[in-house]
């Protein structure tokens, strides 16, 4: 299968093009999309939750990736769910999705539309790896539809291996006093592109994002996520930090846009790169579009070395250099992967962390 | 025919990574004829060199797009664009067609009667040109050379020097309004500063705003020695009227080793002019950039003041301000490429909107690989005053390398309501206490211009406040 | 309640009767009565949430909070619905709990202009930088204030001094000190104390919010009211501040039920 979608990723507001990044597309040859073979539902449902067959209730979803890729999901998937949270479930456990990318099931397409009705709130954790090193293509499309007062937490947990392409591509609604609260952990994959763009539409509804990635070797990881203020008193809060190694090159395109009328809303973005080698490259356009006196928008990024004072320190207290860098990253990441309610899931990152880290000792 | 390509001495064309966008195809449709760039070469008399760079860049401007991003420049119409140029285009109207408001701001801002005229380019220099012929004696003193473009080309001693570095920094190449000024620039300033020599008094070009063809095409090269140090002033912050509404000006700027310019604007176009502004300033080892920029006029402004860090321990430094009011579209920044070790830049802007006009922030930082050990830092800062304007910031970085300290900040908001209650409750009317906290806000680029310049910012952001202008 | 039989005649300076405030739809001052005279000093005690700021910023003209009831007459002019510069130009004066950083504005700057605007004549700059001067040097302030922009990285202390000196650059005819106290060490409040001693003389008047007596050491204090839920409950001399030291709020509050 030939796949070729353009226009992923777009920042809302174009720049100069010879910075390249307005934009990026994805072209490549995967094999063609079968059935997956295996249950990729963890356990059972909590109460409350059940997979439903009704319309999602946005019919005109908008995607951080774009148009281009949320079609060529819908016409080629080969699984997914659609859960719907019952009007004032609160799901004691989280719904948890396992993705594996092998042999049998080397290209995985999945749509999800997740629907949290009024009052209601549920948690999906969906995990993506793969079989070593095998090649493969994982494409994903979920939707988030936050009724009003209700809440969705939702974790995309990428763990590929080196052989993989890899995206997610989320759109989300919240309606009032709805609750949008999103993981992103890109972790693996030859190419990574996540986008997610959330509409703030519902009074005082609220967004939440907290994304880690780990760039090394020649992984490349594009991400686009906008958090679309049009309702009044909305808040949105992004959080991007990683690392770079090797070869690694990431792109973050992040965007608060303010329309007219959504007065008293707030939003702020912070990112933290980590850099690592002389042949990274980091590419970073964090926009701030605003129609709307009455807000409050900030953006504050921070790019570089680990800082010296507190390399020094670490080591004055017995740790190795190699030891204290590895100390600094993981502690960047714990605050997202403290958030993964299961267990097990936890570990698995903490400990795919530590050894992609590991190689750290030899850079010393 | 083949096309010569355009050659660009000392400087890696891989720094700003400039494509060729030649598309053959293309059908010649702007009006724009090599028979109308010739005649303008004829009537200044060009070098031959120049004559045929003209052409060439005609060539290049006839192939290149209207840029796809950015404030739409649907209002200037391309077509006819000839009749910007035509070396008969009647460069001063009279006093009776400058608009009102301009008059009334020159009113405002205590403009001298005799300036009025010449600022609105409707009468013969005031004396300018007795002020200009000084301080041109003096710095001459200093081996300071301050001429006009025109006879910078044609100088025994310097016109090699001035062909040597014409559009090289910006070429003809680089976007369609570059190719256009190429062809058809006129006016404008050359200066060289020699080794080691400080001008001790700024430089101004406003001096040479009556020129034929001032301020439309202008072109400005200065070139500083090994060490030397000046500090150019251009524009006033008086309203310039002019009757053609484009101005597609370019601005190239050499600092040699451990060299110092500080290159500082206020631009207050008339409230329909197109502004699309080329800066460029390359920098050696140890030298020191410094921009100064206050925009508040023009209806549409495309300005981003571009530095290239070419030398180790080199920086550079961006102060800037921008207030678009009604009917105004001001899409302005800053760039800079560190291309070589241990660098430093830092950009720090401030962007008023209101009365529906809209700001945009741009901007671009990029670290090359061989640049390590380079600090960069942008700080912007966004007022809007009421719910009919908007303010955008698209900043962008790309970082080639991990020896780099890059900081980025941005906000945005309004004034706040516990601030103007303080300040009213100290007998400010809402209005007062609104106009100091705006001219609070932009203090920092105020307290980098020379006093008189400053004041006259000042008086512009209340004006602007009392919806005096536009 | 606060309309205390004077012992002569004093001009009234300030009235407030039968104030009603409310603040996003909640109402906050329940009908309060309060009587400032030429020449006197008022002490405003009472419990958190009681109501102390909403009546100083009420006074002063903050748009946020609403006179749903009642009237504010001050030197015999109804200023119940004006903006705060027309009661500053009026001779009011209120000295924040937690004053606003203005980035850009000098200090100096910023006096100057507001003096402009409440007297309405041009101010001659020689004399009143010197009067500045002398003015900083009283409070104990690093003549560097005078540079450097309104509040900004004023600690807390420096942020009260900054609202003394401009009660003594601006002369008002009634200062309302809002805490000005809290937050200051011994010496910046014996300092703090020197300073509304000068300001004080027989014709202007002060109202203060506290909840320490340590400011109120060295003044001569004329009434002292208590503020509970909205209204004044009781109003004495300053031996009442002695009994609030001693049993707090509640056992005054209950007796007034």
């Amino acid at each position: 299968m030939d796949v070729a979608l353009r226009n992923v990723n777009m920042l809302p507001v174009r720049t100069w093009n010879r910075l390249g990044i307005n934009d990026t597309g994805l072209q490549e040859k995967f094999s063609d999309p079968a059935p997956y073979r295996g249950k990729a539902l963890a356990g059972s449902l909590p109460e409350g939750v059940s997979l439903t067959k009704k319309p999602f209730p946005v019919s005109d979803a908008e995607t951080g990736m774009g148009k281009d890729t949320a079609d060529f999901v819908e016409s080629h998937s080969n699984c997914g769910v659609s859960l719907c949270a019952a009007a004032g479930t609160k799901a004691e456990k989280p719904v948890v999705l396992n993705y594996e990318i092998s042999e049998k099931n080397p290209t995985v397409i999945d749509c999800n539309e997740i629907t949290a009705e009024e009052g209601s709130e549920i948690t999906v954790v969906m995990g993506y790896r793969s079989e070593g090193d095998v090649p493969g293509f994982h494409g994903g499309l979920t939707k988030l539809y936050a009724g009003k007062g209700a809440v969705i937490h939702l974790m995309q947990i990428q763990l590929l291996g080196d052989g993989c392409t890899h995206f997610d591509n989320v759109g989300a609604f919240a309606e009032e006093g709805g609750k949008i609260d999103i993981v992103q952990a890109e972790l693996g994959g030859k190419h990574a592109f996540s986008g997610v763009k959330t509409r703030l539409g519902g009074t005082k509804s609220q967004l939440n994002m907290n994304a880690i990635y780990l760039g090394d070797h020649q992984r490349s990881i594009d991400i686009n996520y906008i958090a679309q203020h049009t309702g009044r008193k909305t808040s949105s809060n992004i959080n991007v930090s990683g690392a770079l190694l090797d070869e690694g090159q990431k792109t973050f395109r992040g965007t608060i846009d303010f329309v007219r009328g959504a007065k008293q809303a707030v939003g702020h973005e912070n990112e933290y790169n980590l850099l690592f080698s002389p042949k990274v490259r980091n590419r970073t356009a964090p926009l701030i579009l605003c129609q709307e006196e009455d807000v409050d928008g900030q953006h504050a990024a921070s790019t570089g070395r680990i800082d010296a004072a507190r390399l020094f320190y670490l080591m004055s207290r017995g740790l190795s250099e190699a030891e204290a860098k590895k100390l600094i990253i993981e502690a960047q990441f714990h605050p997202v992967i403290d958030r993964i309610p299961d267990m097990e899931l936890k570990k698995e990152v903490s400990d795919f962390v530590k050894g992609r880290l590991s190689q750290l000792e030899s850079m010393g | 025919m083949e096309k010569k390509k355009t050659m660009v001495k000392d400087i890696d064309r891989t720094i700003y990574d400039i494509k060729d966008k030649v598309h053959p195809s293309y059908e010649v449709k702007e009006g724009l004829t090599p028979e109308i760039v010739e005649e303008i070469s004829k009537t200044k008399n060009d070098p031959k060199w120049m004559h045929d760079f003209r052409l060439k860049s005609l060539e290049i401007y006839n192939n290149l797009k209207v840029p796809d991003w950015g404030p739409s420049l649907d209002g200037l119409n391309m077509n006819d664009i000839v009749t910007y140029i035509r070396p008969d285009t009647p460069m001063r109207g009279n006093w009776a067609q400058v608009p009102d408001d301009i008059k009334n701001t020159f009113e405002r801002l205590g403009i001298p009667e005799a300036e009025r005229k010449s600022l609105a380019g409707v009468g013969a220099q005031y004396d300018s040109e007795v002020v200009y012929h000084n301080v041109r004696e003096e710095v001459r003193r200093q081996g300071v050379v301050y001429t006009d473009m025109e006879s910078a080309i044609r100088d025994p001693q310097y016109g090699s020097m001035v062909r040597d570095h014409f559009m090289k920094l910006v070429p003809p190449t680089d976007h369609k309004f570059a190719a256009l000024h190429g062809a058809v620039w006129s006016g404008g300033s050359f200066v060289y500063v020699p080794p080691h020599v400080k001008v001790e008094i700024p430089l101004q070009s406003y001096f040479r705003l009556n020129a034929p063809g001032a301020g439309q095409f202008e072109h400005t090269l200065i070139i500083l020695g090994e060490g030397a140090d000046l500090h150019f002033i251009e524009g006033c912050s008086a309203p310039k009227y002019n009757v053609a509404n484009l101005h597609a000006g370019c601005v190239e700027l050499y600092v040699a080793k451990n060299a110092h310019l500080r290159y500082s604007t206020i631009e207050n176009w008339s409230k329909n002019m197109y502004n699309l502004n080329t800066k460029r300033a390359l920098v050696e080892e140890g030298g020191n950039m410094e921009w100064v920029s206050g925009s508040f006029g023009s209806h549409v402004s495309y300005l981003y003041p571009m530095s290239i860090l070419n030398g180790e321990n080199s920086r550079m430094e961006f102060t800037g301000i921008t207030f678009a009011g009604k009917g105004q579209n001001l899409d302005t920044g800053a760039k800079v490429v560190h291309a070589a070790p241990h660098t430093y830049s830092d950009i720090s802007t401030k962007s008023i909107s209101k009365d529906g006009g809209t700001c945009t922030y741009r901007s671009s930082v990029v670290i090359l690989p061989q640049a390590y050990g380079c600090k960069s830092s942008v700080n912007c800062e966004s007022l809007m005053l009421d719910d009919r304007s908007r303010s955008d910031t698209i900043p962008v970085m790309d970082i080639q390398n991990d020896d780099v300290d890059v900081g980025h900040e941005a906000k945005i908001g309004r004034i706040s309501d516990d601030a103007i209650f303080y300040l009213m409750s100290r007998g400010m009317s809402e209005e007062d206490a609104r106009a100091m906290i705006v001219t609070g806000f932009a203090e920092p680029i105020a307290k980098e211009l020379p006093v008189e310049y400053a004041v006259e910012m000042n008086n512009l952001i209340k004006l602007e406040m009392e919806g005096a202008i536009g | 309640m606060g309309n205390f039989p004077r012992q002569r005649c004093i001009q009234m300076l300030l009235e407030i009767k039968n104030l009603k405030v409310s603040v996003d739809g909640n109402t906050i001052l329940h009908g309060l009565n309060l009587n400032v005279g030429k020449g006197e000093t008022h002490v405003l005690m009472g419990p958190n949430g009681a109501g102390k700021s909403t009546l100083v910023n009420t006074i002063m003209g903050h748009p946020e909070y609403k006179v749903d009831e009642g009237s504010i007459i001050f030197d015999g002019k109804d200023i119940t619905h004006l903006p705060a510069n027309e009661r500053a130009k009026a001779g009011l004066f209120l000295s924040f709990q937690n004053p606003e950083e203005v980035p850009g504005v000098t200090l100096e700057n910023f006096m100057r202009t507001s003096r402009m605007a409440i007297t309405g004549k041009p101010v001659k700059l020689f004399a009143y930088k010197k009067e500045l001067k002398e003015k900083m040097a009283e409070l104990n302030m690093n003549d560097g204030y005078a540079e450097r922009y309104l509040n900004v990285g004023f600690s807390g202390g420096e942020k009260k001094k900054s609202e003394i000196l401009q009660m003594l650059m601006l002369n008002p005819k009634l200062a309302i000190l809002d805490e000005t106290d809290s937050g200051l060490d011994v010496d910046a409040v014996k300092i703090v104390s020197q300073g509304i001693n000068q300001y004080k003389n027989k014709d202007n008047s002060l109202l203060i919010i506290t909840h320490s007596a340590k400011i109120l050491e060295s003044l001569k204090v004329d009434y002292v009211h208590v503020l509970v839920d909205g209204k004044i409950v009781k109003t004495g001399g300053s031996e009442l501040v002695g009994e609030i030291g001693r049993n707090g709020f509640q056992k005054i509050a209950a007796a007034a039920v």
